[in-house]
């Protein structure tokens, strides 16, 4: 649930998002589910000369499992909270498996 | 022509009543559009006719409708529709075929010459769709026999693309029309007395005795011509059958596509076959019916009301009750959709809301038994939006809360401008909450399964939720008997190599965030005379100073001083890491004042083993250290310094001699002073004895130690203090190199003062200098900087002019 978590603090932040197929979208994100399902708001296709199919497309939910990359704004990315809350995930992943 | 389905018939032709290609589908829309270009018949056939169709063998078309079925300009003279009719009168089938006859007078038959392909009468134009280019037209959903072209496929015109009768076919056509217009009951008679068994060919027997005779020379010349009497398309009777007007019923392509594939002897036979002893009807109708005649469910597919009358009282009943059945449900789809439309996509989007509410609310119930679990569970997100202002007013607050708040909102919203019965929406919603709250409930008594091996499953059916998805791998844990062990051995071996140095580190976080929770845990302070709290408050203490001890025993600063070792001191080494170092402010809040100075000591004493003090020196040839070794000691600067600062601040002299001294003795000085880091400590413990001895605190006699140790110093530096200033003038930062000269020209004596600004008058004279190049807030930034040190021993640059 660490990845959800995570990517519920990052609500109305742009991110630029690269799925599996190489296509890279910016948008704002507005919401995430616990698939890693992704709703974006205004995107903008990074390399619209590829995928002119794109260039109507207001906003789009990406299915989780499509994504490659999710970049992030580095400034909203509380990293010492975040290590911390590895260490939470991973010591209770330990506590699960035994 | 007609490979692959394509319709190749002339826009004139097609009247989209006559019998599809295999692979087509009908497309509804496209007789809208050539509706409306009825008037100018829009496409010229030359314009758009490529000539590949020159290329085609002719000689081979023969069967082609067999194979896709022909496409045929619809005969609106040639009325043969005995299907529609009958089944529409269904109850008094004999009756009515006389009628019918009786009814359907040959005239258009008379009106229009048999071998010539001339259109049909003007309404085959009619596309049916005009009506939709109306406005608001509702079409009437009347199944029309005629749709299904059925009976004008028997006889139709010969059109354009049929031109090769000969004489005797086009002569066996009149003749056949002829007889058409006979009395009805002529041919009743004779089909009663002589069933058309015609010994020539199979698919003579085909004709059912409905159709007025045929003679054999027409129909062989029809073989011939690859136009076997076939049935296209089911009769018009199933609409009717099936309940609902318009409905197709499930399968219905299917049952096309059978009818299709069927041999013509599909023909349902037609009433007056029926009067007729059944003995008489019964063997060429079993034998005819091929088996995909069947349907799925084992039951014949019923197509003609007349078709009932054949089965057996099995059949009979089971079709029967399916019926029933069918019309049950439709009934039942009826009842249901009065309701339809009754209310808006808001309404229905407003109630999802609720139910979406309620669930989370839900979630949140369970969560209110264990806001750890939610903080396990969700803990970044807890936090840092308790950090960042969400909402919530602290962390820990459960997530229902948050969710009832949330659902108090909408209340108030549907109190506001919708209905005005807040009251009665909110005991909805309460009523759906405890719904669900049970719903939950018994989710969670279930046995939890993780997964169900169903009998004759292949494999087994993980349960998955949001807290615990399906897991795609399943890696077996080796058993923690002889998984660890060999590498214990190692980290035993070698206690500063890099795995176990960070292996410390983890272990002084998971002993830090145990403390953090621990505080979170913190009994209110007991009151006097309450000992249950009392009790508890010092159970809770000893608890946290059992984390505290197993925090220092991981911090490893207690590990015995090897000199002239080759391996840092651990818990150097675990300050040589970014994370090791992020952590010392955390911990300093954690530990008592003697576990400060221990690490402050231990600091000073591997000051010049610092990774910030030994690394920091540039590479020469270069004007700074390497970028990875600045950012190493800002962090240092940032997370560590203030630390000690915070510490050094409040020790006692004594300790603050003793640090001195160890610098002295411990550190190679020289070095220590040309890193920013060591400067800083050196800086810290000078200026904190200048405050102690400006609030007279100081004894003599410790004053007198420290300005020995002073001196010692003093001494070491002096010939090296002009490589203490990173790099050259231009390159910047050297305000800590100031600071620390301030430090030590107000504790030095007037002597030392003067050796002190004969040392760096250089550099002074230089800061000045350059600072007059600058643009005016550098430069005065610079001068500060100077000053700073400039009035420590009573100056000022001003007097420099």
């Amino acid at each position: 649930m660490l990845f959800f978590s995570f990517f519920k603090t990052l609500t109305n932040q742009t991110v630029t998002i690269e799925l599996k197929n190489d296509i890279r979208i910016r948008g704002t994100l507005k919401s995430v589910d616990q698939y890693l399902n992704i709703k974006l708001d205004d995107i903008e296709v990074l390399d619209l000369v590829k995928y002119p199919h794109l260039s109507s497309v207001k906003n789009m939910f990406i299915r989780g499992s499509v994504v490659r990359y999710v970049m992030l704004p580095r400034s909203e990315v509380d990293v010492g909270l975040l290590e911390d809350a590895t260490r939470r995930e991973a010591a209770n992943q330990a506590g699960k498996a035994r | 022509m007609a490979f692959f389905g394509f319709d190749t018939t002339l826009p004139r032709d097609r009247d989209g009543s006559g019998p599809r290609g295999f692979f087509e589908t009908p497309d509804p829309f496209a007789q809208v559009a050539q509706a409306s270009a009825l008037d100018d018949d829009a496409i010229d056939f030359e314009d758009t006719y490529d000539g590949l169709g020159d290329q085609l063998d002719d000689d081979q078309d023969e069967f082609n409708d067999d194979t896709f079925g022909g496409p045929g300009p619809e005969s609106s003279g040639r009325d043969f529709d005995f299907f529609g009719k009958t089944a529409q009168v269904s109850d008094a089938i004999g009756e009515e075929q006389v009628r019918y006859s009786l009814q359907n007078p040959n005239a258009p038959r008379v009106a229009q010459p048999v071998a010539q392909p001339v259109q049909p009468a003007p309404q085959a134009k009619r596309s049916g769709y005009e009506k939709y280019s109306e406005p608001g037209y509702i079409p009437d959903l009347q199944a029309k026999s005629s749709v299904w072209g059925v009976s004008q496929k028997k006889t139709e015109p010969i059109p354009a693309s049929r031109k090769m009768l000969s004489l005797e076919e086009v002569e066996a056509q009149m003749r056949h029309s002829s007889n058409a217009g006979a009395p009805a009951g002529d041919a009743f008679l004779r089909s009663m007395v002589e069933p058309q068994f015609h010994p020539q060919s199979q698919h003579l027997q085909a004709i059912p005795d409905g159709y007025p005779p045929v003679h054999p020379e027409f129909l062989q010349a029809q073989l011939r011509q690859g136009h076997l009497p076939q049935m296209a398309h089911p009769p018009p009777g199933m609409p009717e059958l099936y309940g609902g007007p318009g409905i197709m019923p499930p399968g219905g392509p299917m049952h096309m596509l059978q009818n299709i594939n069927a041999p013509p002897q599909n023909l349902p036979p037609a009433g007056p076959r029926h009067a007729g002893p059944p003995q008489v009807q019964r063997p060429p109708q079993h034998q005819q019916l091929p088996p995909n005649r069947v349907s799925s469910n084992g039951m014949p597919v019923i197509t003609d009301p007349q078709q009932l009358a054949n089965l057996t009282p099995e059949q009979r009943n089971a079709y029967l009750m399916e019926d029933a059945k069918r019309a049950k449900r439709n009934h039942k789809i009826f009842l249901l959709s009065r309701g339809n439309g009754l209310m808006t996509p808001q309404d229905k989007n407003f109630i999802t809301r609720i139910q979406l509410q309620q669930l989370v609310a839900a979630a949140g119930s369970i969560a209110d038994s264990d806001p750890e679990a939610v903080l396990a569970e969700d803990f970044y997100y807890q936090v840092c939006s308790q950090i960042r202002g969400a909402p919530r007013q602290h962390p820990h607050q459960p997530l229902g809360h948050f969710a009832q708040t949330y659902l108090l909102q909408t209340g108030n919203r549907l109190g506001g401008h919708r209905r005005g019965n807040f009251q009665s929406a909110d005991n909805h919603m309460q009523r759906m909450q405890q719904q669900v709250q049970r719903a939950v409930e018994a989710a969670k008594a279930k046995p939890k399964n993780k997964q169900l091996i169903i009998e004759g499953s292949l494999g087994k059916i993980a349960f998955s939720n949001a807290k615990a998805p399906k897991p795609m791998l399943n890696i077996k844990r080796p058993d923690s008997a002889d998984g660890p062990k060999p590498k214990k051995l190692q980290s035993n071996l070698s206690l500063s190599d890099r795995k176990s140095i960070l292996t410390n580190v983890e272990n002084v976080y998971s002993a830090l965030m145990a403390m953090e929770d621990m505080e979170r845990t913190m009994p209110p302070p007991p009151e006097e005379g309450d000992a249950e709290a009392i009790q508890e408050h010092m159970e809770w203490r000893q608890k946290l100073h059992t984390l505290n001890q197993k925090l220092w025993r991981s911090l490893k600063v207690m590990e015995p001083i090897v000199p002239n070792s080759t391996t840092p001191h651990p818990f150097i080494a675990f300050l040589s890491y970014p994370k090791g170092k992020k952590a010392i402010p955390r911990i300093f809040r954690h530990i008592d004042q003697e576990q400060r100075v221990t690490i402050l000591t231990m600091i000073v004493v591997h000051l010049d083993s610092l990774d910030v003090v030994r690394l920091a020196q540039p590479v020469p040839g270069e004007a700074q250290p390497s970028l990875g070794m600045r950012e190493a000691i800002d962090l240092f600067s940032l997370a560590v310094m203030p630390c000690l600062l915070g510490y050094v601040n409040e020790a006692p002299f004594n300790i603050i001699i003793g640090l001195l001294g160890l610098v002295i003795n411990q550190t190679h000085v020289q070095t220590v002073a040309r890193t920013k880091v060591g400067l800083g400590i050196l800086t810290m413990l000078l200026s904190r004895a200048e405050i102690v001895k400006e609030a007279g605190q100081a004894s003599e006699h410790d004053w007198q130690q420290w300005v020995e140790k002073f001196n010692v110093l003093f001494d070491t530096l002096e010939p090296g203090l002009n490589d203490t200033f990173p790099g050259t003038i231009s390159s910047g930062d050297d305000m800590y190199v100031w600071q620390f000269l301030a430090a030590v020209g107000i504790g030095a004596s007037p002597e030392q003062q003067q050796r002190l600004v004969i040392a760096v008058k250089d550099r002074v004279m230089e800061t000045v200098g350059y600072s007059k190049t600058l643009p005016a807030d550098m430069g005065s930034q610079r001068l500060s900087n100077v000053n700073l040190f400039m009035r420590a021993i009573g100056l000022d640059v001003e007097l420099l002019g």
